[in-house]
């Protein structure tokens, strides 16, 4: 049992809003320095109330709230504002990022690198910046904080294979891994750099972080990222 | 073995906002101080479960294979506009300013919930589309991110078409009052401002 907390202002994301009982909302917020949490804000689904155009996704928030139990009372609402809403398939891939944080950060678990890793998510997707390296970079970001971290080698060269259980391992000179991630010393080169531009980097990293999530997931499938592959189809 | 008293009360917990406690509440009423009320209930009820389907055009209830708004001549049929509901449908309705027809989609896309687009049958949708008498589609969901997803979603669909594909726009209410406004919508209503030409 979570103990009681009273919490004035705070940066927050709302990741998810579903009805609940007549009038109001069961959120799933992300916090600056409380991690997920599930808030209850009371009569936000009233005509005219006043949280409606402020408890939207990807829109910076500042939140209140208070006490005990799974779920809290919203006590405070504000828009903190500068970010558009995220248009056209950015939004689409502002849905992965949130379900993403759903179904892997725990609730109560404080990771304030996911909450910042996020917070330039949101704000690059809004800002319509190429959306693979936006993705990739959060990836990244939320799986080092869930442990999922890549240890790098010292000095890279060659080739390297990438299994969920052992890390890099370097292949041979002309070995094949046929259906496995494989990553060349450019893209970790390019990965430590931060650099995005070259398109080898962006399949190969994308294919390291899907196999680290498939592994995370245990086998459920994402629905954003269902919907996204039946929209381009 | 339930009675029949547990059995409606588990019936009425259907309803949405409905609870063990008002269901009972609305069992013990209907039973106890509206039995007439109840039979009517239940006459309206069944008499809507078998006369009522889809409209085939516009997807809302309707008595008649095409209902009585998709087939009415004075209608233009070159737009269609897309809603989420049929409360919806009524708001538009109520301007009086629209004579196009409509498609009901009968709720949103929302991933986090599993509604995709094969939940909300959107092939349906652009089947209905399709008819060559179709100019211009007015995409009118919600300004919430889940509207705003499944307005994107229809619209890269029917673009692909060759249609028009029009949204509805957002901004400051009529009569509103900058201070009085959201900051988000002023915020959002300047993203989209719009340049005043000399007429």
């Amino acid at each position: 049992m979570a103990r009681r907390q009273r919490v004035e202002a705070e940066p927050a994301y709302v990741l998810h809003a579903r009805p609940w009982r007549e009038t109001s909302l069961l959120l799933e917020v992300l916090t600056l320095e409380h991690g997920r949490l599930a808030l209850v804000a009371k009569g936000a689904r009233r005509p005219g109330s006043q949280l409606r155009s402020v408890l939207l996704t990807f829109q910076p928030l500042v939140l209140g709230w208070s006490g005990a139990g799974e779920v809290r009372t919203l006590t405070r609402a504000d828009w903190a504002g500068g970010v558009p809403l995220p248009q056209g398939r950015a939004l689409w891939c502002g849905y992965y990022l949130n379900e993403l944080v759903l179904r892997l950060l725990a609730r109560e678990d404080p990771h304030r690198e996911v909450f910042l890793a996020y917070d330039a998510a949101v704000r690059a997707l809004a800002a319509g910046e190429p959306l693979a390296p936006v993705l990739r970079r959060f990836e990244l970001a939320f799986l080092a904080a869930l442990g999922y971290g890549l240890d790098w080698p010292h000095t890279v060269a060659g080739r390297y294979r990438f299994e969920p259980h052992r890390g890099l391992v370097p292949l041979m000179e002309g070995e094949s891994a046929p259906g496995e991630v494989v990553l060349s010393a450019q893209t970790l080169e390019d990965l430590r750099a931060g650099c995005w531009s070259r398109p080898a980097t962006l399949a190969e990293v994308r294919a390291l972080t899907r196999r680290l999530i498939d592994h995370a997931l245990d086998g459920q499938e994402l629905q954003a990222r269902r919907m996204l592959r039946e929209l381009l189809e | 073995m339930p009675t029949p008293l547990d059995e409606l009360i588990e019936a009425l917990r259907c309803l949405p906002g409905v609870g063990a406690r008002s269901a009972q509440r609305m069992a013990h009423h209907l039973l106890q101080r509206d039995r007439r009320g109840a039979q009517r209930l239940a006459r309206a009820i069944e008499a809507a479960l078998t006369t009522l389907t889809h409209c085939a055009r516009c997807n809302a209830f309707s008595e008649t294979t095409v209902c009585a708004r998709c087939s009415d001549p004075a209608r233009d049929a070159t737009l269609v506009c897309v809603v989420e509901s049929p409360a919806d449908m009524e708001a538009i309705e109520q301007t009086h300013s629209y004579r196009g027809l409509y498609y009901v989609l009968m709720g949103r896309l929302s991933p986090l919930d599993g509604i995709g687009p094969k939940e909300l049958e959107l092939e349906r949708l652009l089947e209905r589309l399709a008819a060559p008498e179709v100019r211009e589609v007015v995409l009118a969901t919600n300004f919430t991110n889940e509207g705003e997803a499944t307005a994107h979603w229809i619209a890269e669909r029917v673009r692909a078409r060759g249609l028009a594909v029009t949204r509805l726009a957002r901004g400051v209410p009529l009569g509103g009052e900058l201070e009085y406004v959201d900051p988000a919508t002023v915020a959002h209503a300047l993203i989209d401002r719009r340049r005043l030409d000399a007429t």
